[in-house]
């Protein structure tokens, strides 16, 4: 069973003036343990895509259902605690809590999930060692690099135990060897521990380690293909 | 709810200077709202105790009918039992004073005048008021004696002198006639206006030998602590002797257009910590206003993310509470060392508004007041200004749009 579904997903902005079809019939499934890019030209409809996966935006017509739930018909705070347990998400400007550290930036998350301390302590010093920060766990954001802002944003987002990371762009603003590292973690994560990534890109590198890319023409899908 | 109280706290201090400033600006408000009142109030108190000291003091025990017909006829007996009980009643009651009061014509050898006839204990009185202290000529009379002590104006308007006889003639009790002559010993220059036109005093036994009312009096003057527990100890005296004919009357009840002159008087500050409340508020708004806005991406991710909007709207709320109470709390940690040094130094008057209150019989000095509730009202007015600040951050957060706040 498909860990999230999209069926015949519309978006239509200014419906009534000068209508823009940003997603056109967009029906895709994606399974658990899947390391799946969405790729496509500027204005494409991958952010849009995205955000109705994450259930941050409704769509004009059809059906996201994660894990078999349809989003489309929540209201907005059912909708907040759906995604608290059950989507990650990673932005591209890493949207990491400016006043709080690496660690509280990780803890957070579990905070809100109301789990037990224990439990949170040793989840967090976990996923922050997973990446490669077990050394910088009392860092702000501002003492950070991009790239060590990205790691934090991704243990952050699996700090949760979401059933998929939703990932817009997320190496768009690092440098070659940051967005590689970034990357290595997360496709790590994929293999090691079952971690669904749906993410959005325009990084030909990233697109390479994809392991299904989608692409989408204005609005609408122009090609899903598996690669080794 | 800790991490939260910590995001707050991050939060207000994320841009220091802006916070530091906006937190002055509320110092100076409570500093200053608090200097004025306690100035306003200070200066009240001043006037009220000396206005109630030599009139009707703060309570006053009278027979039922009193209040209606201020006759001799309406008045009750008085001894040293009945005072004792009186002065039994609540441990805050610092003097009992006996009157016996009524309206006579005072006359001298060819003129006479409108007087006000108190029959009182000298030493009571003095220790009350300090009356023995207004004399300008001559002395005070002994208890038993059939002596006067009149007031310095009614005596030059009647052209007597100390060791001259005056001569009073009224009805007594019941439609007696009064009459009798009274040696003046002394004469007092008394603070109050009327009463230095109009006031002949006498020992009380005279008074009630005089007007055939022995052992009787008009009113006990009751003199409590201070005059914030003139509520408790009516309500303490009511309780003993609401059943023996008698009523309790405080002094707002006896004087009313006092205590409207001090309302009209108080309006004026009200006025001015109002503006300056608003005028404050608008620079504390400006604040969150600008910490809301620069920071709705940043609400946008945390909704995104799976934080409640009831709980981002409590971390704003918090941010906003923390703001006032570090500004109140420093607030009136200076206005409370300020008012306490001038409450133990009063500013003294000098020149023409010194002497003019010395006129008065006053000390010239401008008193303040160190009511505990003056320091504490400015914490209620700033919580409010508080939370009509904190709509602005709630409705943004209720209101927000994930995706447009991403686009910020």
């Amino acid at each position: 069973m498909p860990i999230v579904a999209t069926e015949k997903l519309c978006k239509t902005y200014n419906p009534d003036t000068v209508p823009v079809h940003a997603l056109r019939q967009v029906s895709i499934a994606i399974e658990p343990g899947e390391f799946t890019s969405i790729v496509g030209p500027s204005g494409s409809g991958k952010t849009t895509l995205l955000n109705m996966i994450g259930g941050l935006d409704k769509p004009t017509s059809g059906r996201v259902l994660v894990d078999n739930v349809d989003l489309t018909a929540m209201k907005d705070s059912h909708l907040i605690d759906f995604r608290l347990r059950n989507i990650g998400f990673v932005f591209q400007h890493y949207n990491l809590i400016p006043v709080f550290t690496a660690y509280e930036n990780v803890s957070f998350l579990m905070l809100l999930q109301k789990r037990g301390r224990q439990e949170m302590h040793r989840r967090t010093n976990e996923l922050l060692d997973a990446v490669g920060l077990g050394g910088r766990k009392h860092a702000r954001p501002r003492e950070m690099s991009g790239g060590q802002q990205q790691r934090v944003a991704v243990a952050r987002a699996l700090a949760s135990e979401p059933k998929f990371i939703l990932a817009d762009e997320p190496t768009a603003n690092l440098d070659s060897d940051s967005a590689m590292n970034l990357l290595g973690i997360m496709s790590r994560m994929n293999r090691e521990k079952n971690v669904t990534f749906v993410f959005s890109t325009h990084d030909p590198r990233v697109i390479k380690r994809a392991r299904r890319v989608i692409t989408l023409v204005d609005g609408a899908v122009d090609q899903d293909q598996p690669q080794n | 709810m800790a991490t939260y109280i910590k995001l707050a706290w991050r939060n207000v201090w994320r841009n220091r200077r802006r916070t530091l400033i906006t937190v002055s600006a509320i110092v100076f408000a409570v500093v200053a709202a608090v200097f004025m009142q306690s100035i306003n109030r200070g200066s009240h108190e001043m006037m009220l105790d000396n206005m109630l000291r030599f009139s009707t003091g703060y309570l006053q025990l009278q027979d039922y009918r009193h209040q209606d017909e201020p006759s001799l006829d309406n008045t009750f007996a008085y001894d040293r039992s009945m005072h004792q009980r009186v002065l039994e009643t609540d441990p805050r009651i610092q003097a009992v004073l006996p009157r016996l009061e009524t309206f006579m014509l005072a006359a001298n050898h060819e003129s006479t005048r409108g007087a006000v006839v108190f029959g009182i204990d000298p030493q009571k009185e003095h220790h009350f008021n300090r009356i023995k202290d207004r004399l300008v000529k001559g002395r005070f009379f002994e208890p038993e004696q059939a002596e006067a002590v009149i007031g310095g104006q009614l005596a030059r308007r009647l052209q007597l002198e100390t060791g001259d006889e005056l001569a009073l003639i009224g009805q007594g009790r019941f439609g007696m006639s009064a009459s009798g002559l009274f040696k003046i010993v002394g004469m007092i220059e008394h603070p109050l206006r009327e009463m230095n036109e109009q006031a002949v005093f006498l020992p009380l036994p005279a008074a009630q030998e005089l007007l055939s009312a022995e052992g009787l009096v008009s009113a006990l003057l009751i003199a409590p602590e201070h005059d914030r527990h003139t509520p408790a100890v009516a309500a303490a005296l009511r309780d003993r002797f609401g059943d023996h004919d008698l009523v309790v009357r405080t002094w707002p009840d006896l004087l009313p257009e006092l205590l409207e002159l001090f309302e009209f008087d108080l309006a004026g500050p009200r006025l001015l910590a109002l503006v300056l409340y608003i005028v404050i508020g608008f620079g504390f708004f400006g604040t969150v206003l600008t910490m809301t806005m620069e920071r709705l991406r940043e609400f946008g991710m945390l909704l995104s993310i799976g934080m409640r909007r009831g709980r981002l709207a409590l971390v704003a709320c918090i941010e906003t509470l923390f703001i006032g109470i570090v500004g109140v709390l420093t607030g009136l940690a200076t206005a409370w060392l300020v008012v306490y040094y001038f409450h133990r130094h009063p500013i003294e008057l000098t020149g023409d508004a010194a002497r003019a209150v010395a006129d008065m019989g006053w000390d010239p000095v401008l008193p303040m007041s160190f009511a505990a509730d003056q320091f504490y009202t400015q914490g209620i007015y700033v919580f409010v200004l508080n939370m009509l600040i904190f709509l602005f951050p709630l409705w943004k957060i209720i209101r927000l749009d994930i995706l447009e706040a991403a686009r910020k």
